[in-house]
């Protein structure tokens, strides 16, 4: 919220502003109609009326890899990123990406060389940036598609068989995002509202200033909440006849001094055994879509953490769970995820959608 | 100069913090008064390479010197790595009379028959503990100094621990070790740590053990966050019971420093609400790790505080009971009335 308004106050004060002002309002307002009538009555702000979705669909192997290419999938496979919520992105454009790169490629060597003395003649750029577009990644035709980024950083001594590697990769995303929400933002926003980064430098920061500058957004910390990590849990055991999830790990954290970690690794098939046999009976023909409810979740979690009680008489939910893993991704409290098969990768977008949805200020 | 020898120097001065060098030198006694003095007066690590190797050079000093210092500077800083501790089972009779210099002798033997290029050192701790270095070596090459293993055995016990060791190496350890303390078998005692007083104490039964049976009252020492005085007492009895019985479970004081305890789960899966489960012959298959900087602290605290229900169950009380921070875990008898074994591996 407050960086939100940081974001506008430092919007210069020009015959945009009034227009800008005008059009965040109405954002709110929309997003706020995305939420229900509910949290109009009163002073509740919409992130309390409005809840995870309790039921969302089984992954499917999905067809991402019959639609999106390869090298494109590489690209976010097997990194893990920090994970970001984005508000929407005003009068960004798809069509804009040559020029977007020339921008924040020039915006980080002006950054970068801020208090240093520059050699004015050669002012040759060591940042290289390209925008690239993720094009069939999506789930439901409002989706916007997805933004890819990479920097590269020219190496002072080039040496031709040595691939470059970039110096920061990051992307922004929508899948699945709230039909009602998107229909209702105004015509100049696109929303993204994931944004995915993975460096070694501190790049970060200058990209997301980037951004703020350039479509007025702001940017904001996106932890996956212990719920998430739950679904996260189910929805890859989910998976394991068709990919074998090699073992379900979880991490907890329990507060007492020193710090106790528990790590609790399952065998795939007994894990995928205790998730079928709290499945509730499925009423859905073949063929027909099939959904996992928020109570199966819950009570896989109690499944686990009974047996783990029964031995231990230790209290997991004392504690906080940290982390998730399998062998198609990992995922940390703290905001980072790994996707290891791009097959399910779709599944998992929608459910961080759905969360980086639910953490903007409204 | 030899380039072993020359590496042994690089390594030995970027291990040993300088401000224990001193320290480490004297004890080691190779060095003359001035050059103790010269080498006292650099800082930087590489000027002190430089300096350590051309006193090598002139005081005529060895390969076998230079692992001497090293043994120094393990002996009095023995908490690097992972040790792991070994126990030796069924003593033959004259397994109780070896004496230093006997076993000194027989596993340098025992050791060179089994690998031609080894290096072995022994040497005495203060604390009866016998410390010994081998630099392994195959066929084709020399002994390594550069990957030592350490092993530390008490004469007279059955107890070795050994850090450094890879699984070729082990058979060949555990032989040479067998034959000259007189022991019938060599097996894995289940425990393993960073801090190699902490397993030691844990499987020699060497600390504080004698649990007292009265505490100050807890609510005393703890944070007064309740108020009302009903309440206080209420809850007072049950927190001095619950701080009992953690402290009968993991030890009063001072608790050895282990890092982590392991649980191989291979026990049936009981729920009353999931029948499918239960029902189900198989055992579920899972794998437990508790891991802290100070293990037995965070789960005697987990019990004082209420996280762990009291009385501790056997399984983690097991910890300090019987020295192993490994365990198997399976079902005794498959049926409802079952109960926990656990078993060796």
């Amino acid at each position: 919220m407050e960086q939100h308004h940081n974001s506008e106050t430092r919007t210069p004060l020009n015959s945009v502003a009034v227009q800008r002002r005008s059009k965040t309002k109405s954002y709110r307002l929309s997003y706020r109609s995305g939420i229900g009538a509910a949290s109009r009555l009163g002073f509740t702000p919409g992130l309390t009326a409005r809840r995870l979705n309790t039921s969302r669909k089984a992954p499917k192997s999905n067809n991402i890899t019959e639609k999106v290419t390869k090298e494109q999938l590489a690209l976010l496979v097997k990194t893990e990123w920090k994970l970001s919520y984005v508000t929407p992105l005003y009068q960004f454009r798809h069509t804009q990406l040559k020029s977007y790169s020339r921008q924040l490629s020039a915006f980080i060597a002006a950054e970068k060389q801020q208090g240093l003395a520059v050699d004015v003649e050669g002012t040759q750029n060591r940042f290289r940036v390209s925008f690239s577009l993720v094009q069939e990644m999506t789930e439901s035709v409002d989706d916007a598609v997805t933004v890819f980024i990479q920097i590269h950083s020219k190496p002072l001594i080039v040496r031709q068989d040595e691939p470059q590697r970039p110096v920061w990769s990051g992307w922004l995303t929508c899948i699945n995002g709230n039909l009602e929400y998107l229909r209702s933002l105004p015509k100049d926003f696109i929303c993204l509202p994931l944004f995915c980064s993975s460096e070694a430098g501190g790049l970060t920061s200058v990209v997301k200033s980037w951004f703020q500058q350039s479509f007025d957004c702001c940017f904001g910390p996106l932890e996956i909440s212990h719920t998430s990590l739950q679904w996260l849990m189910a929805l890859w055991t989910n998976c394991h006849p068709e990919s074998s999830i090699r073992q379900l790990k979880m991490i907890w954290t329990l507060p007492v001094e020193p710090q106790l970690q528990v790590t609790y690794t399952v065998n795939a098939e007994d894990a995928w055994q205790l998730w079928s046999s709290v499945r509730k009976e499925n009423t859905a023909a073949a063929g027909e879509e099939n959904s996992i409810d928020i109570e199966e979740v819950t009570s896989f979690m109690q499944g686990l953490k009974g047996h783990f009680f029964r031995h231990f008489r230790l209290d997991l939910s004392a504690g906080r769970l940290d982390e998730v893993s399998t062998a198609l991704g990992s995922a940390k409290h703290s905001g980072r995820i790994k996707f290891s098969n791009s097959k399910y990768m779709i599944t998992t977008l929608m459910l961080l959608t759905e969360c980086a949805l639910l953490k903007m200020p409204i | 100069m030899d380039e072993s020898k020359k590496r042994l120097v690089q390594r030995l001065i970027r291990r040993i913090p300088t401000k224990m060098l001193k320290t480490t030198l004297q004890k080691w006694g190779h060095l003359t008064g001035e050059q103790h003095r010269a080498m006292d007066s650099i800082q930087s690590k590489w000027a002190l390479t430089e300096s350590l190797l051309a006193i090598c050079e002139e005081n005529e000093l060895a390969v076998k010197h230079l692992t001497e210092l090293e043994m120094i500077y393990m002996m009095d800083n023995p908490d690097q790595g992972m040790w792991y501790a070994f126990q030796l089972t069924d003593p033959g009779d004259d397994a109780q009379s070896v004496d230093l210099m006997q076993f000194k002798e027989q596993f340098k033997s025992h050791l060179r028959e089994l690998v031609r290029q080894v290096s072995v050192k022994i040497k005495k701790h203060t604390d009866e503990a016998v410390w010994i270095r081998i630099a392994w070596g195959d066929a084709y090459s020399r002994p390594d100094h550069l990957k030592p293993t350490y092993v530390v055995h008490y004469l007279q016990t059955p107890y070795v621990f050994v850090t450094r060791l890879n699984s070729k190496q082990k058979p060949m350890l555990f032989q040479a070790m067998v034959l000259s303390t007189r022991y019938q078998y060599f097996k894995d005692a289940n425990l393993s740590g960073r801090n190699l007083t902490a397993i030691r104490d844990l499987l020699m039964r060497k600390y504080q053990q004698v649990f007292p049976t009265k505490y100050p009252s807890p609510l005393t020492e703890r944070k007064q966050t309740v108020t009302n005085p009903h309440v206080e007492r209420e809850q007072a009895k049950p927190a001095a019971n619950r701080l009992q019985m953690a402290c009968e479970a993991f030890g009063g004081g001072t608790l050895p420093q282990l890092q982590s305890a392991v649980y191989k789960l291979e026990t049936k899966f009981r729920d009353h609400t999931n029948t499918l489960m239960t029902e189900r012959e198989e055992p579920f298959r899972c794998v437990v790790k508790f891991s802290s900087t100070n293990l037995l602290e965070s789960l005697k605290n987990c019990a004082s505080s209420g996280i762990a229900s009291t009385p501790v169950t056997p399984l983690l009380s097991s910890i300090p009971l019987k020295g192993k921070n490994y365990f198997v875990i399976t079902d005794n008898v498959p049926g409802p009335s079952s109960q926990m074994r656990q078993t060796q591996n």
